[in-house]
């Protein structure tokens, strides 16, 4: 009897184990050189490829992932949108302990779910130079169609580390990058003249923003699978083709089209959805729609085209064999268009008004106003008379049928477990000018977690109230998009929130750890756009036996300070400035060194903290140095008729500064000799493409105006008239 | 004598090219097919690939001929043939989309030959459709109901944008497509439908034809749209068709129309007031 009961535990065990069938990978992260603009770059491969390599599954199996990191920093990999335990997630210091230098992280989950997903690093910016990889998950009895992966990404020959350096210190190079392939990028004055629309810009300025972007950065080339244009030529005349397309980019959104006719959308972030059939759709960042579309023909191949969404450039897959059937681009934005549009949405006080629209679920775009395919060329709009409720919803405008998170429509019910309810308001804030993210003027490193409990239900509120759209992702959970659909509200993990919109998602809590909530444009959250849930009374995570230290670790990344250096090297003086800052804080120096004793030599350094959500307060205590040899008896007088010391001073100076309209910065300070200054400054005003132009007046009857004319990212031309100097001209050098 | 003579005419126009390919750097020469009809065509192909010191192209209209010179360290052909085709023209590397062709001047419309060899898009569909009723009816066939649907959804559409014009041409072509339905190839229950309604679909369509303003058309529209409802409901479509209700048109009466998409687009009210309305049933 014993022996039966024995022998039967032992099938029993090998039927378990039959069908948990486990699925071993091994990576191998390495440094490589690429070259896809035309430029040998440092980047990552894993397995010696880039994109990563496509891991396959099926739901029930067991994932064994060895990861090597063969590189000399460390490293991460992320399963993005798998439910699996607290400490597989992959955020380093925050589930899962940071995988060394030279050593070897073993990944172990189970696979509950099926559909689309990819994996991706979570340590510092590696993602954006090659660390992302598509991750497929089969369904047990998966009805056989032909199907191809299609994962996205963004190039820039800049190392990653610059563009986000250059992002905090409000550099416009990417724009002037971009105005090479689409004019009017820069939204200069020039380009608003010939357009017509100079009032708007001046009005734009008027209420303190700087030249708009639908993206921050400018890419060199857009991928598909790694490569600028892909194909696939296997596919057949009648073939239903199965395409999972993964937003592996770093900060881009693409608009998708098919030359050979509509995009079926039958699955969303790997959960399905009921089939709707459009024109066209846009993928947010790590965004993931699996769409079926048709193959028309035998004898063309048809284009299926990936746009930025600042239209810049763009990359394909070619289905099907034969001559080349293209997809018609889409054509350039209407830059003042929107920037006109931003006018009437944005308050004085930087706050946007969405003019009692109830903006949600990317019904109502307003960046339509400057698609010219729905709102027509330019010289057609007068004459468009839609009402105003229509203005901006993008199917009502025209033929054509563009996805929105309304029509999406989940297969089976997805009600919460009736549970009490957690509601929280997310206000997505943000300060362009100075590239600060976060979610209630707070960022991650200076909020605490949010407590939740398992067992109730978390409902997030979220505003954007920032000038950008973002990609809003959970880790290890699908939430519902209440979106009209009731009981059939879609699961995601990543929400796309326009400006101004409202969008409410719910999840219930059923796990235990931390996880992160974030945006997932690379260098939103790297500025510390996110939160951190965490499930009460979790048991520790053994991978992280300090807790509180890894923590700190983790608010290391938005606590960065970013370094930004300028000097003019003219014939009448060097002068130049230098910053070091973060989220709330600047070191600021500047200095006017002229090259004999009565041009004088003067320094000057500001250390502060912005204060209020737009930033627009500096409050700050500096050093003021100074010597010049001035005539006999020459005295010199301020406008409150106080001596000036200009000859030679030493003081300590405590002063506020505050952006005024047009973007003019007040500094008013007290130094202690006592003597008041008041100063008005307005600097890089876009006079055309290249040519900037900078004025200041203080009441030490000082003044300076200069031209400078943008030569590469780091040298310009530059001349200048200054009133201790007198007339220069020379090079300026920025970093 | 006759040798010396065609020397001493073609080295004055050897030099020409020379000359010309000299202001180039690395080029290379190579000759393309490009579709195209007429002299506008040439100045639209040539403009959209020429750029100054990098492609020079020209265009042959009667062979269709295309000599490129190109810069092979700036650009290549793949490049240059792209520009023509966003232009409108296929070529032997791509083809043109359909909004650009449609696009061109009437003049301009060049026969599609290699387009034609690869099928429209849309014609596939409705192929397949095809082969889905075949089935059931053993001949090869078209769905005659599926092309009179398409002319009342252009009329239909015609009439959301207010345009009394074109309502009126599509309102023509749906009379036209009506009389020309074999009814002895409907199948029984089409054909019961059918002989209900086909005489007042007719003459709906055909005083749309004749209105002079689109309130006349759309007052029409109500009855066409409620005729259509009754054979659609037996057309068998493989598209769902949506019948959907304004309740206000008509002196708050209301007024039905099908469409092939859910969101609502008001063919009686137009821009005033596009999205009143809701989908009343979805006929599969």
């Amino acid at each position: 009897m014993l022996k039966i009961t024995i022998v039967s535990t032992l099938l029993f065990l090998s039927n378990v184990t039959l069908a948990q069938k486990k699925v071993r990978y091994d990576l191998f992260v390495r440094d490589t050189i690429v070259n896809y603009a035309g430029k040998e770059k440092h980047a990552y491969a894993v397995n010696g490829q880039i994109p990563m390599p496509e891991l396959h599954f099926n739901e029930g199996d067991t994932a064994e992932i060895y990861v090597h990191n063969e590189l000399n920093t460390e490293t991460s990999i992320h399963w993005h949108g798998l439910i699996l335990p607290n400490e597989q997630d992959g955020v380093p210091y925050l589930t899962t302990a940071p995988i060394k230098a030279h050593s070897t992280h073993l990944y172990y989950f189970p696979i509950v779910q099926n559909g689309t997903y990819w994996y991706h690093s979570h340590t510092k910016l590696q993602e954006q130079i090659g660390m992302y990889g598509a991750f497929i998950i089969h369904k047990r009895e998966e009805q056989k169609i032909a199907e191809y992966t299609m994962i996205l990404s963004d190039w820039t020959n800049m190392k990653p580390f610059e563009v986000h350096r250059r992002l905090h210190s409000a550099n416009d190079w990417s724009a002037i990058k971009k105005a090479e392939t689409q004019k009017g990028a820069v939204q200069s004055y020039s380009d608003a003249i010939a357009d017509g629309s100079l009032n708007i810009k001046l009005k734009n300025e008027w209420k303190r923003m700087l030249a708009m972007d639908v993206s921050d950065v400018y890419y060199d080339k857009f991928l598909t699978n790694g490569k600028e244009e892909d194909a696939a030529p296997q596919f057949k005349a009648g073939d239903k083709v199965r395409l999972r397309i993964i937003n592996g980019s770093s900060s881009t959104y693409f608009w998708l089209k098919y030359a050979g006719g509509k995009i079926e959308v039958v699955a969303s972030d790997g959960i399905d959805v009921e089939p709707v059939v459009v024109d066209r759709m846009i993928i947010a960042v790590a965004e993931i729609y699996d769409v079926i579309v048709t193959i028309p023909s035998d004898s063309a191949s048809f284009e299926f085209l990936a746009t930025s969404e600042d239209r810049i450039k763009s990359t394909s897959l070619w289905l099907g064999s034969g001559i080349k059937q293209l997809a018609s681009p889409l054509k350039p934005l209407k830059y003042f268009e929107g920037m006109s549009m931003m006018n009437d949405m944005i308050k004085m006080d930087g706050n946007l008004d969405d003019m009692g629209m109830n903006m949600s679920l990317q019904q109502m775009d307003m960046n339509v106003v400057m698609y010219p395919e729905i709102t027509g060329a330019k010289e057609d709009i007068k004459n468009n008379s839609s009402n105003a409720d229509n203005r901006y919803n993008s199917n009502a405008l025209s033929d054509i049928v563009t996805l929105n998170y309304s029509m999406l429509k989940s297969p089976v019910k997805t009600t919460l477990p009736n549970a009490p309810t957690q509601v929280l308001n997310f206000e997505l804030t943000g300060n362009m000018n100075r590239y600060v993210w976060s979610i209630n003027n707070k960022t991650v490193s200076e909020t605490d977690k949010i407590l939740i409990k398992k067992g109730e239900n978390i409902r997030i509120i979220l505003y954007n109230n920032s000038m950008m759209r973002h990609p809003m992702h959970l880790h290890g959970h699908f939430f519902r998009v209440v979106n009209g659909q009731g009981d059939y509200s879609p699961l995601k993990n990543v929400l796309d929130i326009m400006p101004m919109e409202t969008d409410t998602i719910e999840f219930a809590a059923t796990e235990s750890g931390d996880w992160f909530f974030h945006c997932h444009i690379l260098y939103h959250m790297m500025s510390g756009m996110g939160r951190i849930f965490s499930y009460e009374n979790s048991p520790p995570n053994t991978q992280l036996p300090d807790a509180k230290k890894a923590l700190q670790k983790l608010y290391k990344d938005d606590r960065e300070f970013h370094f930004m250096f300028q000097n003019d090297f003219a014939t009448n003086g060097n002068d130049g400035e230098l910053m070091f800052m973060n989220t709330r804080w600047n070191f600021q120096a500047e200095w006017r060194l002229g090259y004999h004793d009565m041009h004088g030599y003067e320094v000057e350094t500001h250390f502060g903290r912005y204060i209020g959500k737009m930033q627009w307060l500096f409050p700050y205590v500096g050093i003021d140095y100074r010597y010049r040899k001035m005539d006999m008896n020459e005295v010199e007088k301020n406008i409150f008729n106080q001596t000036n010391t200009k000859d030679k001073r030493q003081t300590i100076c405590i002063g506020i500064q505050y952006t005024l309209p047009m973007l003019i910065v007040a500094d008013a300070r007290l130094d202690s000799d006592g003597e008041f200054r008041l100063q008005f400054m307005r600097e890089d005003i876009p006079l055309s493409k290249r040519f900037r132009m900078n004025l200041m007046y203080n009441s030490d009857y000082e003044y300076m105006a200069s031209l400078k004319y943008i030569l590469t990212n780091k040298f310009s031309l530059s001349t200048h008239y200054d009133s201790d100097m007198g007339f220069g001209g020379g090079f300026t050098f920025s970093y | 004598m006759k040798s010396l003579l065609n020397i001493l005419i073609s080295a004055p126009v050897l030099l020409f090219t020379m000359a010309c390919n000299a202001s180039m750097k690395n080029s290379k020469s190579v000759s393309v097919k490009i579709s195209g009809n007429c002299e506008m065509c040439e100045q639209t192909i040539e403009t959209a690939a020429n750029v100054k010191d990098e492609v020079s192209l020209d265009w042959n209209k009667d062979n269709k001929i295309a000599i490129v010179s190109y810069d092979s360290t700036k650009t290549n052909t793949n490049e240059i043939l792209k520009r023509v085709a966003l232009a409108g023209y296929d070529n032997e590397k791509f083809l043109a989309p359909d909004d650009a062709y449609q696009k061109l001047a009437a003049c301009c419309k060049y026969e599609r030959s290699t387009k034609k060899a690869t099928q429209e898009p849309g014609d596939a569909q409705t192929n397949n459709i095809e082969t889905k009723q075949d089935s059931v009816k053993q001949t090869v066939e078209v769905n005659q109901l599926i092309l009179v649907s398409n002319y009342y959804f252009d009329l239909k559409n015609a009439l959301i944008k207010a345009n009394t014009a074109s309502a009126a041409e599509k309102a023509k072509d749906l009379s036209q497509a009506l009389s020309s339905v074999k009814m002895e190839k409907l199948q029984d229950a089409q054909h019961i439908v059918w002989m209900k309604v086909y005489k007042s679909l007719i003459a709906a369509s055909e005083s749309i034809t004749k209105s002079k303003n689109v309130e006349a058309q759309r007052a029409q529209f109500i009855t066409l749209s409620e005729n259509m409802y009754g054979l659609m409901k037996v057309a068998q479509l493989e598209t769902p068709v949506y019948y959907q209700n304004c309740p206000m048109y008509n002196d708050g009466k209301g007024a039905n129309w099908l469409s092939l998409e859910n969101n609502v687009k008001n063919p009686y009210y137009g821009s005033q007031m596009l999205t009143c309305g809701k989908t009343i049933e979805t006929i599969k």
